[in-house]
């Protein structure tokens, strides 16, 4: 399922996936109508652009999980804002991908992302990196315990991603296998995301509104 | 604010006026020339229903109708002198512009600030102490306060001109904020679109297409850079977020990672980071082949500030390194060891022939 707002690259995204193969089930331009037809049109991969015109890339995510919780979402921006990417991701997209990117890295994303890896750029990596370190040092809810941590090995994973290096490399210099390295950067975001369904819990049982 | 001030002015005045008018009617009896009261009275109601009348307006507040305000009271006062009598005036019959008296004196601080109020209440004050012709302590109370009230009044006046600049800077301000964001919605909306899809179709084409996917390409990673640069100061001025000073380098060949909230360092030692970056980056231009990929990670920890370029290129032979900085030749030795040293700095070079160079910068905070 793609869903981006400018229809000259949805459809662009929508053919490429097909000439590659792929089932290009339903397309949109918009975020709410994506949220009611995903349901029906079953999606195991949404291809979203972050900025959609009616509804925030969160609200969406959030949305599509609701309906489908094991759709895997790719994110492309063309303009890659920062906090707004982050916010995605830790609300439960699986990848990131400038629009920048070329055919071949946007088909392999689209196919890790079917196969259920994460898809970081090294941009993404840092803000990553960036976001526990922020949550380590004002740990939210006053409760030091609750912030998420990197284990020793995945911050090291995550710095060289964030330095560009493709996770073959990664293997290499810290001989690993593949998967692992695969793992610990899905390790990574997944505790992030936890940890923002926790908060996001806790705060609505603060306000009452559970 | 001070429209308020005025319009409060005007309330004290009319109900300044009734007091006048009562304690006229009560002690009238007392009076030398009582006759000449009631003519005076009416000079009061008349002279409050113009002023109430003429500061309404904000372009005849000017020097002369305050003038004639000042005067005008004042002579109404004087007059006290004669009509009330010498002997009135001892025995404690107030003058025929009690109180009413005070209203001109705000008015001029309004007008005129500290400086406007004071002047006027001293000229007013001394014109009460010489028409009363009798110095106790009540009438210095009275001029005293008219004093204080002048001034209170002055410099609330002052701040609250400060504080009105202030909000219509923020207002501007905000009003350039906002411009900004809509355009940059409208250039993502569109431009960033087609530059990001003319680069993905025919990227994969040969000759002159493929020239024009690249071309389109560069112009819509130092769009996406411009668009999404942070807005300039956010933080004080002594402090700067580094990042408003890295992102610009982003581009076709170069990332920058970073945390999505501002890098706060002194503006001197964010300066002299991001020379001591572009230095590597020239560094890779220099020495790579065309179109190396460059990766700049910037963490922020409490402790340092680290900073790391790597690339993808020819890498450098660890003798030549050290060969360069015996020689004494710049670039990489000088540039930026230099700078970071001179911040407490560690530098780490790592680098292999063919598998890039890492160069890696830790600034403690």
């Amino acid at each position: 399922m793609v869903v981006d707002d400018h229809p000259m690259w949805r459809d662009g995204v929508a053919r490429d996936l097909t000439a590659a193969g792929y089932d290009v089930v339903a397309t949109t331009g918009e975020g709410q109508q994506a949220v009611r037809i995903a349901g029906a049109a079953r999606p195991d991969v949404v291809v979203l652009d972050l900025q959609l015109p009616d509804v925030s890339g969160v609200e969406v995510i959030t949305g599509l999980l609701g309906a489908l919780p094991d759709v895997r979402v790719l994110m492309l921006s063309a303009s890659g804002e920062q906090q707004s990417v982050l916010d995605a991701v830790k609300a439960g997209a699986s990848g990131y991908l400038l629009k920048s990117a070329g055919q071949a890295e946007f088909l392999d994303a689209v196919g890790r992302t079917a196969a259920g890896d994460t898809v970081f750029t090294p941009g993404l990596a840092g803000l990553v990196l960036g976001e526990y370190r922020r949550l380590a040092v004002e740990p939210a809810g006053g409760d030091e315990d609750a912030a998420p941590k990197l284990t020793e090995r995945e911050t090291e994973v995550l710095r060289l991603v964030a330095k560009g290096l493709s996770y073959r490399q990664i293997a290499e210099r810290l001989v690993l296998s593949h998967r692992t390295v695969q793992n610990h950067v899905q390790n990574t975001l997944g505790k992030l995301q936890l940890h923002n369904r926790v908060e996001l819990t806790r705060y609505a049982i603060e306000k009452g509104l559970d | 604010m001070a429209e308020s001030l005025w319009r409060a002015i005007a309330v004290y005045r009319i109900a300044a006026l009734i007091y006048v008018a009562i304690l006229v009617i009560r002690n009238v009896g007392d009076y030398a020339h009582p006759a000449l009261a009631w003519p005076v009275l009416a000079l009061t109601a008349g002279w409050t229903a113009i002023t109430t009348y003429a500061y309404a307006e904000p372009a005849r507040r000017r020097p002369p109708l305050l003038a004639a305000d000042l005067l005008i009271t004042m002579a109404v006062m004087a007059s006290s002198a004669f009509i009330v009598g010498a002997h009135a005036l001892k025995n404690g019959s107030p003058t025929l512009a009690v109180a009413w008296h005070v209203a001109p004196v705000i008015a001029w601080a309004v007008a005129g600030g500290r400086r406007g109020g004071i002047t006027a209440a001293l000229a007013m004050g001394i014109t009460d102490l010489v028409t009363r012709n009798h110095y106790d302590q009540a009438a210095y109370t009275g001029t005293v306060l008219m004093l204080l009230a002048a001034l209170a009044v002055g410099y609330l006046v002052g701040v609250a001109e400060q504080a009105q600049q202030r909000l219509e800077r923020a207002i501007q301000l905000e009003a350039a904020t906002r411009e900004r964001e809509r355009l940059a919605r409208d250039i993502h909306d569109s431009v960033l679109q087609v530059l990001a899809l003319v680069k993905r179709r025919g990227s994969g084409l040969d000759g002159e297409a493929g020239e024009l996917a690249r071309l389109a390409g560069e112009q819509e990673a130092a769009l996406r850079t411009l668009m999404t640069g942070r807005s300039a100061e956010p933080v004080d001025d002594a402090e700067t977020d580094l990042m408003t000073l890295l992102d610009p380098y982003a581009s076709e060949s170069v990332s920058v990672a970073a945390p999505a909230a501002a890098v706060r360092l002194p503006a001197t030692t964010a300066r002299e980071i991001a020379a001591a970056v572009a230095a590597a980056l020239d560094n890779v231009n220099r020495h790579c082949a065309p179109g190396t990929k460059v990766w700049v990670l910037v963490e922020d920890e409490p402790a340092a500030v680290t900073i790391s370029v790597r690339d993808d290129g020819c890498g450098i032979a660890p003798d030549r390194l050290a060969e360069a900085e015996t020689q004494g030749r710049l670039g990489v030795a000088q540039s930026i060891r230099g700078r970071i040293a001179d911040l407490n700095g560690t530098v780490r070079i790592t680098s292999t022939p063919g598998d890039g160079t890492e160069v890696e910068m830790s600034v403690p905070r």
